[in-house]
């Protein structure tokens, strides 16, 4: 059995037309997890009893997989009164998920900067808040395009995990080709390569932004 | 041990530890408004931890501190509003390197002094022009040399216009034809009347502004005398010696 690219050829539409779907699953869930992992490291930092408690969070996040998550939140939480949507369980997920991974990230940046960053901030006599927005986020970004962009690479990756809850994006279109044709090469090949495809333009657009942000104020 | 009225830092049996390393000793020091004291001694004798300890950037174990007539520590607002009395000058700049010179000077006055960005930009140009150094307002940090920075970091410390200047070391990590253009700066601020805290090894800078010279050793102030009697035959021995190592390399 070949590979047949009139075939192949023919599946583009119906799998490229779930790439919206994958997309903004990715894009909603990068942002999530960007910002639970930033309040995670915040709370993290404050140390004590949040500190620790935090802590532990971020790395049972961590040490559990992402489908037991989307299991949990999709079948057990019924149970408890809690209904919610395939689409809200996905992008909630991968969102929770990725945020213990992104705290680590953000834990990185922030180890990175000089101590006398914020201690400058504090003799000037900024607050917390303004500290973290004005000197060190700025500075903690710089320091991680690139891994960033490497999670959210795998996070556009990992949206195929969503065909458990039937949420209709692109792996999950090309696999139900495959069930009705009985041909799994090409469908499957096609949604490879259009992942291969996104991965690619947003690795690229990552290292023109890397570049762009070290340029600025080169040390 | 009296305590003067118009101290703007009055410091009485300060003691801190580093886990069991006793860094300060029961310092005592007061700084009267208008004076400008220079701090010197070897190498973790705790003279930085001390300056660094009057704007609250370390805690201490025991003793008392008051800034501008508020005891340190007690109360997180008072603390806040008595270390605004401060600029801090440090040894490695600390410039913001994300920012420009012009925003480094603003970004306090705008957050913490509640000015609009044309008032917040007029004060730091004018405190960037009294450094000499107003025609890098667009530049980044990273494009300036040693001096400069130190210069930026200067006119940055002032622009909340505070009671007393604390520099640490400010220019121990400057090439040696760095240093002059930083001291003009301060020899200017101190004839200017700004109350000073210096670090220093500079025994010139020392000799042409200080009232007082303190000499810090394992923590403890060993000797602080006006500048003349420091430097003359009377001085105590422990400095004397300190002295003579340093001026004779």
């Amino acid at each position: 059995m070949g590979f047949d690219l009139a075939f192949a050829v023919s599946s583009v539409p119906t799998i490229l037309g779930a790439v919206g779907t994958t997309l903004g699953v990715a894009l909603v869930s990068c942002i999530g997890a960007a910002a639970i992992g930033f309040l995670f490291e915040m709370m993290r930092r404050v140390g004590g009893v949040v500190g620790l408690t935090t802590g532990f969070v971020i790395d049972f996040i961590r040490s559990t997989p992402v489908l037991a998550w989307l299991y949990f939140l999709y079948f057990a939480l019924p149970f408890y009164g809690i209904r919610l949507g395939s689409m809200t369980v996905g992008v909630m997920g991968l969102s929770l998920y990725y945020s213990g991974y992104l705290a680590e990230v953000f834990k990185a940046g922030i180890d990175a900067i000089p101590k006398g960053q914020s201690e400058a901030a504090r003799a000037l006599s900024l607050n917390r808040r303004d500290a973290v927005i004005y000197v060190i986020a700025p500075q903690m970004l710089r320091n991680i395009v690139a891994p960033l962009g490497n999670y959210f690479v795998s996070i556009l990756k990992a949206t195929p995990y969503l065909a458990v809850l039937a949420v209709p994006e692109m792996l999950g279109r090309a696999f139900d080709i495959a069930s009705e044709t009985y041909r799994y090469t090409e469908p499957l090949v096609v949604a490879g390569l259009i992942f291969l495809v996104l991965a690619l333009v947003i690795s690229h657009g990552v290292k023109r932004l890397e570049r762009r942000l070290l340029a600025v104020g080169a040390r | 041990m009296s305590t003067q009225l118009d101290a703007i830092v009055d410091i009485q049996g300060l003691n801190k530890w580093f886990g069991a390393l006793h860094v300060l000793n029961d310092v005592d020091l007061t700084v009267a408004s208008g004076t400008r004291i220079v701090v010197c001694g070897p190498s973790g004798s705790g003279k930085s931890t001390l300056i660094r300890c009057i704007n609250g950037l370390e805690s201490y174990q025991k003793g008392t501190l008051r800034l501008a007539g508020t005891a340190l520590g007690l109360n997180a607002r008072e603390t806040a509003a008595a270390r605004r009395q401060t600029g801090m000058v440090f040894q490695s700049f600390n410039l913001f390197p994300h920012l420009t010179v012009l925003t480094n000077c603003t970004l306090a006055l705008r957050r913490v002094a509640g000015c609009s960005r044309g008032e917040a930009e007029d004060i730091a140009m004018a405190h960037l022009e009294k450094v000499r150094i107003p025609e890098k307002a667009r530049s980044y940090p990273g494009q300036l040399s040693g001096g400069q920075q130190q210069r930026v970091a200067i006119a940055r410390a002032l622009c909340l216009n505070p009671r007393i200047m604390l520099f640490d070391e400010p220019t121990s990590a400057l090439d040696p034809e760095m240093i002059k253009e930083v001291l003009d700066v301060m020899v200017a601020l101190a004839r200017d009347g700004m109350t000073m805290i210096c670090v220093t090894h500079e025994m010139g800078f020392a000799r042409e502004v200080a009232d007082q010279v303190v000499f810090m050793d394992g923590g403890c102030i060993l000797d602080r005398a006006p500048v003349r009697d420091f430097f003359g035959p009377s001085g105590h021995p422990r400095s004397r010696l300190f002295l003579e190592t340093i001026l004779t390399h």
